[in-house]
């Protein structure tokens, strides 16, 4: 299984001290990994440093073993693909012009979508089951629409790492399984996948591994089994013993739920 | 599968029916936009019938020597500036509100009028020795002085590469009073001999005076380098409006595409400001109407933009000339009127939509 993106001794801080030393990681092609950690520990901010958008200060994120920092970031978005957690628009674009946005790193300086973008776009639509939704104003969708529409967006990049930024926030329940259901479809896709997750409970069945961000500490990797133990949880989210039953018990009713 | 070609068909006719409305507007607005300069040549304090512009035009007969002065040397000029000045204002409204993120930017109110008007009354006042080449060297300190104004109110208003409505409002406001006022100041250094006073003053009522030929050579060749730099940013604004992170991530170069836009935009205003002035609104109100048709895609709003804009600022000046004749109104006055209510229409459903 050949490396798609390389964390090598990446270091990273934002002035009071760093949020990453010497972070050592790897997505292979078919991963779908789990990134989970209390709040402001740096999700957001090793979700940057994968796409490029953030640059490390030291050590270097390799996407199939060149650095990212070498590469035009056109270049990198055609492999990379970062869904934000909010997007404002301050105009109101229907979802198809919205999504068409997704090819702006294949567009020529001049001239518009060719044949191959449609077909890229419309490909993203129906992936995400958003064809139907093509000509509604972006603005106006609903939390778990916009959250579909986001990630056409992505896909409109044909990408080969999608990188989601808490593809959860604010769905219902049953918005929730359908995210969960697209991130497997998109992982059957061969789209190696990067989410931020705050709901611990989705993450088994549909991820292959967790990455574990403690503060102070180094990122704890490995698969869902390994990594979501009450002791290396309650140490990495500060969350009381007394408390722990709980975060079992709704692991333990997803599992049920699952079978 | 039935379902899926239908849907797909579905899919493209949707699309093809919004290129086709675009093409309808465009040809709609190109006609208006002839059929307005032929009807306002007509109209004015003397009237020169339809039937003897017609009969001219054919070669039947001959427009009397006052006719002809009173078109080729007053009402033509006048009549070109203004379409030039609606053109550039509405398009720079376009790419600054594209630029901001924010559908009230205008030229007017964001102080890039104000910073091109004490650019050209610094021409018009401190070096009236460059009268020969006097418009070139005006037009050209009306465009650093748009940009100037335009980069000190994008560096105070944003926060984080947002720039809430507030702060844009506020910062252009507190911006343009300042250099407008400037430019009272600068009259005390007229060595013009009360020339430059009756220049300033037309510009700050936002009055269109008859350009000669060589002033409207000037500007029509600012608009059009305007025209041509903001078609290949048209699509990079669409990107924007993501976000700057956003539109950095997708490989657009934001610092690149924000500087091209201030100086596109900056050529645009101060075309317009040279030849009249001080025109509030115009710049909100095309836009916005052509988003309201179109849709918000700047590729697609950019033509019909340019050519609604030209299309509105005509009928107004024409309006302005004729209301009251044999006096005239300040152009600027109209739009204020049709503008200043758009404005706050605008600025409720803002905060409605967007909070402050």
């Amino acid at each position: 299984m050949t490396t798609l993106l390389e964390f090598a001794r990446v270091g990273y801080g934002y002035g009071n001290g760093n949020l990453f030393d010497d972070l050592d990681a790897r997505i292979l092609q078919s991963d779908c990994i789990a990134l989970v950690g209390r709040n402001g520990v740096g999700k957001t901010t090793l979700l940057r440093l994968a796409a490029g958008t953030l640059v490390p200060d030291s050590g270097d994120v390799r996407l199939k073993n060149k650095a990212l920092r070498s590469l035009k970031q056109r270049e990198i978005a055609k492999s990379i693909a970062f869904v934000p957690q909010n997007v404002e628009m301050p105009f109101p674009f229907t979802v198809e012009q919205f999504v068409e946005q997704g090819r702006t790193p294949f567009l020529k300086m001049f001239g518009g979508l060719g044949a191959a973008d449609r077909a890229s776009v419309e490909r993203a639509l129906e992936l995400t089951d958003t064809w139907s939704l093509r000509s509604r104003i972006f603005n106006q969708l609903s939390g778990g629409e916009r959250q579909r529409v986001k990630i056409a967006l992505g896909l409109a990049q044909q990408p080969q790492l999608l990188l989601l930024d808490e593809p959860m926030q604010q769905l219902d329940v049953g918005r929730q399984f359908e995210m969960m259901d697209l991130i497997v479809s998109l992982r059957s896709q061969g789209i190696a996948i990067l989410a931020a997750m705050h709901d611990l409970s989705m993450i088994k069945g549909a991820f292959s591994s967790v990455w574990l961000l403690s503060p102070g500490e180094e990122m704890m990797q490995g698969s869902p089994d390994e990594v979501l133990r009450p002791e290396a949880l309650e140490s990495a989210f500060n969350c009381p013993p007394r408390h722990r039953p709980m975060l079992v018990e709704r692991t333990r009713s997803r599992k049920e739920l699952a079978q | 599968m039935v379902l899926e070609v239908a849907e797909e068909q579905a899919g493209s006719a949707y699309r093809g029916e919004q290129e086709h409305r675009q093409r309808w507007l465009l040809a709609i607005l190109f006609v208006s936009l002839a059929l307005a300069m032929l009807a306002a040549l007509g109209v004015g304090a003397v009237s020169v019938p339809p039937r003897a512009l017609v009969e001219s035009v054919f070669g039947i007969r001959p427009l009397s020597e006052e006719q002809h002065v009173i078109l080729f040397s007053i009402r033509l000029p006048r009549i070109i500036a203004a379409a030039l000045v609606g053109s550039g204002l509405s398009v720079s409204g376009l790419l600054f509100q594209g630029l901001f993120r924010n559908p009230l930017a205008d030229p007017y109110v964001i102080g890039s009028s104000g910073g091109a008007l004490l650019g050209a009354s610094l021409g018009v006042f401190l070096l009236p020795a460059l009268s020969i080449a006097g418009f070139g060297t005006t037009a050209l300190l009306a465009f650093a002085g748009a940009m100037g104004s335009i980069f000190l109110v994008y560096w105070l208003a944003s926060v984080d590469g947002q720039t809430p409505v507030v702060a844009l409002l506020l910062a252009g406001f507190a911006v343009s009073t300042m250099l407008s006022y400037s430019s009272y100041f600068l009259e005390s250094f007229d060595q013009g001999f009360g020339q430059g006073m009756h220049v300033l003053s037309s510009w700050l009522h936002g009055t269109i005076t008859e350009p000669t030929w060589p002033q409207l050579a000037i500007v029509s060749a600012m608009l059009a380098i305007g025209l041509a730099g903001s078609a290949p940013l048209a699509r990079r604004l669409n990107t924007l409006a993501l976000g700057e992170e956003y539109a950095m991530h997708l490989g657009v170069s934001v610092q690149q595409t924000r500087i091209a836009v201030i100086v596109v935009g900056s050529v645009l205003t101060a075309a317009a400001v040279a030849l009249g002035g001080l025109i509030s609104f115009a710049g909100l109100i095309i836009p916005h109407t052509m988003r309201m048709i179109l849709g918000p895609d700047h590729v697609r709003l950019l033509p019909s933009t340019a050519l609604a804009g030209a299309l509105f600022l005509l009928v107004a000046d024409t309006a302005a000339r004729t209301i009251i004749a044999p006096s005239e109104l300040p152009v600027g006055v109209l739009t204020a009127f049709i503008g200043g209510p758009f404005f706050l229409y605008l600025l409720r459903k803002a905060r409605r939509e967007v909070m402050l």
